[in-house]
């Protein structure tokens, strides 16, 4: 057995994740890219005409476009053979569109979202859920209160057939164009699955709607699509979560977020992620950001071998504003490269990134940031700040901001920490009794609260725990 | 792969020009080496991010810029009388096994095109040698360029528990019609324990053009500080970095600039931290006017070996004009968890607050807003530890506010 194999199974943490099941597939495509696979794909979806060109278009481009290699200190893609990569299975669910009833589901599939606690958030504090399985959404229910004022949360494939001009208008043409890099590429050929959220003018949808993103099988790659369009003082908080079993193959997760925030509307995007550790995690997430509107981003990134991942808002009206909240916990063998984009490109903009990292057992996390002024966003500002946390010296932690000005009524300011856990303040916790593990599980807690304080408390709690689990065992 | 490839250089120019300063055979060799590898290498790496080089050094024409056989300069190189200070001919004749030793030990001949370009072609330098125990003020070193073109070498080395304090100013003395371009590479050696001092001033024509790699490496206890203050040419590409080789040693950075019209700098802070109990602060403050556009990359790397390093970065632009550019990038690179390093970053205008306040009390805008430019640059001249290089520095800044 390679190394490789044995390092992912001695860092198994967490058994409500790790369990796998048989693999349940109605349809599967080849591997690698094909226009044969894209075909499939679209064939089995009975896609209209202008979704099956715009795959095609975009296979052609994710085939002319580079692998990025020279970034400094990017993590190592070198092991990741996409050509190896199951792009589509369908599930051989009953429903294509999901069921909406939560006992129609087949029982392993309904038990597998039972174990991670999807049902039951939805009882006691979402407005509503997605679960995708595989390469499609199995299931997928939305309050009535919200649906009768015109909310619309289904899934992707659904909309295109049932909104195609809301769809045909904002589907990866101004946002997240497929020539933004090799992996939206990839994304637009094969994308299935995925959230539609509607939220039509002046609606305030007080609860959050949710989607839950499992990965069951070996070798395959999950490229689910998220679209939000929040038309003029509506407001919308989306929660994603996502999880699959390790296994000896590496998975690919290749997501894309399109968010359009109109005038004064507020959506707020959170993401727990917890990746298999064989998961290369690469994605492409953008907000379009309209005069006095709002967009927050919440994330916290747990798994993954590799992720590549930097939530991007352009700030396209006077007045629009950004916040970024981000987590990153890298163990054994996990690069978590991630970051925040903004570009200011109106007048009287304002964007905040807060960013956490916590890295040990050799694990590598990285910032990578970028905050670009456009000539006459006049009195824009921004702030960043990036805090480091290292538990040991198998680990590393880089910070790369990037900033380019070329406004001068601006307010720009960026700082960044690194620092070891404080042995005074172990020590500290110790002499009150705690042992050495609670008093660190403390202080990260404290160190993180920043973010747990904006997700809702079933994810918070959510949050708290996995970093525990990834704590447990290998400290002290 | 190089985007330059120097048709008009030839081995017997840099035969020449070794042969002028009565080189011995093995450094003729490390310059055509240099010369015979500028095919293969590429420009010195500058900030890109998707879709964009920070600072265009593809766009220079270096072969048109550089004129070798007929560089001209006039120099001032002197020192107190316990210090070596030689011009590089000199200091062949006098001190070849110490410059064998050091020269190209800590900036690479073949590091990038233009690190070999000057090793291959510079044709004036000087060698500092400080001797066991001595303390040495004013060492003073002033270049004024008279030619196309003039490639620059520097050599210091200190011996253990020695301290010298050295100003070097670059000048134009003849400014041409055409286009200029200096080279400067300047390295220090610092001994177990003792102490450098390093300031420079780069005041050249705006009709120049600029690359200067000034890197320094630390023994035992051994302390580098550098001052690097920018105010002339059309662009500047600037390095300034340290080495920090040796347990418990130390290095400040302080820098100050100030672009106006369409001048562009590029300028480098970066400390390499590679042995325990390190302390490394980088200071720089800046100024962009008219369309002047500043690039400022700081890098803060600390070595798995590192233990108990500290390490502080802080940088601040403040932009006098709508039209200019303030790029900056102050990376951490942290490889040792027994470590406490942070930086900041700002850049913005002059605060309207301020500006107010002066205009109230009778002041007029003009003189208001030079008065806090000045203000701005305090934190950096007081970091200046040498009285002569803080007022000509204050001086170049008040002459440009004019």
């Amino acid at each position: 057995m390679s190394s490789e194999q044995d390092h992912l199974k001695d860092t198994d943490t967490e058994a409500r994740f790790e369990f796998k099941k048989e693999e349940r597939s109605a349809v599967k495509s080849g591997k690698g890219l094909t226009e044969e696979v894209v075909n499939l794909i679209s064939d089995d979806k009975d896609e209209p005409d202008w979704m099956r060109e715009r795959r095609l278009r975009a296979l052609r481009q994710y085939h002319a476009m580079p692998l990025p290699t020279d970034w400094p200190g990017q993590p190592d893609l070198t092991e990741l053979d996409i050509e190896e990569i199951v792009p589509y299975i369908r599930p051989d669910v009953d429903k294509r569109e999901g069921v909406d009833d939560w006992d129609e589901l087949p029982d392993d599939i309904k038990d597998t979202f039972e174990q991670l606690g999807i049902p039951e958030a939805e009882r006691k504090a979402l407005s509503g859920v997605g679960a995708q399985y595989e390469s499609e959404v199995v299931y997928q229910n939305m309050q009535e209160q919200w649906e009768e004022k015109g909310v619309i949360f289904m899934n992707m494939d659904q909309a295109v057939k049932e909104h195609p001009e809301i769809v045909k208008e904002h589907f990866m043409t101004t946002c997240v164009p497929p020539s933004d890099n090799k992996f939206a590429a990839l994304h637009g050929a094969v994308w299935s699955g995925g959230s539609f959220v509607y939220v039509p003018e002046d609606v305030t949808v007080e609860m959050p709607v949710q989607a839950y993103f499992r990965m069951n099988s070996e070798g395959m790659g999950q490229f689910e699509h998220t679209l939000i369009v929040a038309e003029p003082g509506s407001e919308v908080h989306y929660i994603e979560g996502c999880s699959a079993p390790k296994y000896g193959k590496h998975n690919l997760h290749s997501g894309g977020v399109e968010v359009f925030v109109k005038e004064g509307a507020h959506v707020q995007y959170s993401t727990v992620q917890n990746w298999s550790k064989n998961t290369y995690n690469l994605n492409t997430k953008r907000a379009i950001v309209e005069a006095d509107g709002t967009m927050e981003w919440v994330s916290g990134s747990m798994g993954s071998k590799a992720t590549m991942l930097y939530p991007c808002s352009i700030l396209k009206g006077r007045g629009a504003t950004d916040t970024h909240i981000t987590i990153a916990f890298a163990g054994e063998g996990q690069n978590i490269d991630t970051g925040a984009k903004v570009y200011h490109n109106a007048p009287d903009t304002k964007s905040t990134i807060e960013s956490k990292s916590i890295s040990k057992d050799g694990g590598r996390t990285n910032y990578r940031g970028l905050v670009h002024i456009a000539d006459g966003a006049e009195n824009s500002s921004t702030a960043v700040e990036c805090d480091a946390l290292m538990f040991d010296n198998e680990s590393t932690s880089d910070t790369m901001p990037y900033m380019e000005i070329e406004e001068s009524k601006v307010d720009v300011a960026h700082e960044a920490t690194v620092g070891k856990i404080g042995d005074e303040d172990i020590f500290y916790l110790q002499s009150r009794g705690l042992d050495d593990d609670d008093a660190k599980k403390m202080i990260v807690a404290g160190f993180i609260e920043p973010i747990t304080e904006e997700l809702p408390i079933e994810y918070a709690v959510e949050l708290n725990r996995l970093i525990e689990l990834e704590m447990e065992g290998s400290l002290g | 792969m190089s985007t330059q490839v120097h048709a008009n250089l030839t081995p017997e120019q840099v035969r020449e020009i070794s042969g002028d300063l009565e080189e011995p055979e093995w450094m003729l060799e490390t310059r055509l080496e240099a010369l015979e590898a500028l095919e293969e290498l590429d420009m010195p790496d500058v900030i890109r991010t998707p879709g964009r080089n920070w600072t265009n050094l593809h766009g220079l024409d270096f072969e048109s810029l550089v004129d070798p056989l007929n560089a001209a300069e006039e120099k001032d190189q002197v020192g107190p009388d316990d210090v070596d200070v030689l011009p590089w001919a000199e200091a062949i004749d006098e001190h070849e096994d110490l410059v064998r030793e050091h020269f190209g030990s800590i900036v690479d001949p073949q590091e990038n095109y233009l690190t070999a370009l000057s090793t291959a072609l510079f044709s004036t330098g000087t060698v500092i040698y400080v001797p066991e125990g001595v303390d040495a003020e004013d060492v003073t070193i002033r270049t004024e360029m008279h030619s196309r073109s003039l490639f620059n070498y520097t050599l210091v080395v200190t011996e253990d528990s020695s301290s010298v304090t050295i100003l070097e100013r670059q000048s134009t003395g003849t400014e041409l019609d055409e286009e200029q371009y200096y080279s400067g590479i300047v390295e220090i050696a610092a001994g177990e324990n003792s102490y450098v001092q390093y300031g420079s001033l780069q005041n050249l024509s705006e009709d120049s053009y600029c690359f200067s790699a000034k890197r320094g490496e630390t023994d035992t206890y051994a302390t580098i500080n550098w001052i690097e203050g920018n105010i002339g040419t059309k662009l500047t590409k600037t390095e300034t970095s340290t080495l920090l080789s040796g347990d418990s040693s130390e290095t400040q950075i302080v820098g100050a600039f100030f672009g106006h019209d369409d001048q562009h700098f590029d300028i480098d802070a970066k400390v390499w931290h590679r042995a325990e109990h390190t302390t490394a602060d980088l200071v720089t403050r800046g100024v962009t006017d008219d369309t002047a556009r500043s690039v400022y990359e700081g890098v803060q790397d600390v070595g798995k070996d590192a233990w108990d390093t500290s390490s502080y970065q802080r940088e601040n632009t403040l932009m006098l004009s709508d039209e200019s550019e303030a790029d900056a990038s102050p990376k951490l690179i942290i490889n040792n968890h027994d470590t406490e390093a942070s930086h900041s970053a700002t850049v913005g205008q002059i605060d309207a607050e301020d500006l107010l306040y002066m205009t109230s009390r009778g002041v007029s805008p003009r003189l208001a807003r030079n008065m806090l430019v000045e203000g701005f640059f305090v934190p950096v001249l007081e970091e200046v530890a040498v009285d002569e290089l803080r007022e000509d520095l204050e001086d170049l800044i008040q002459a440009r506010l004019e």
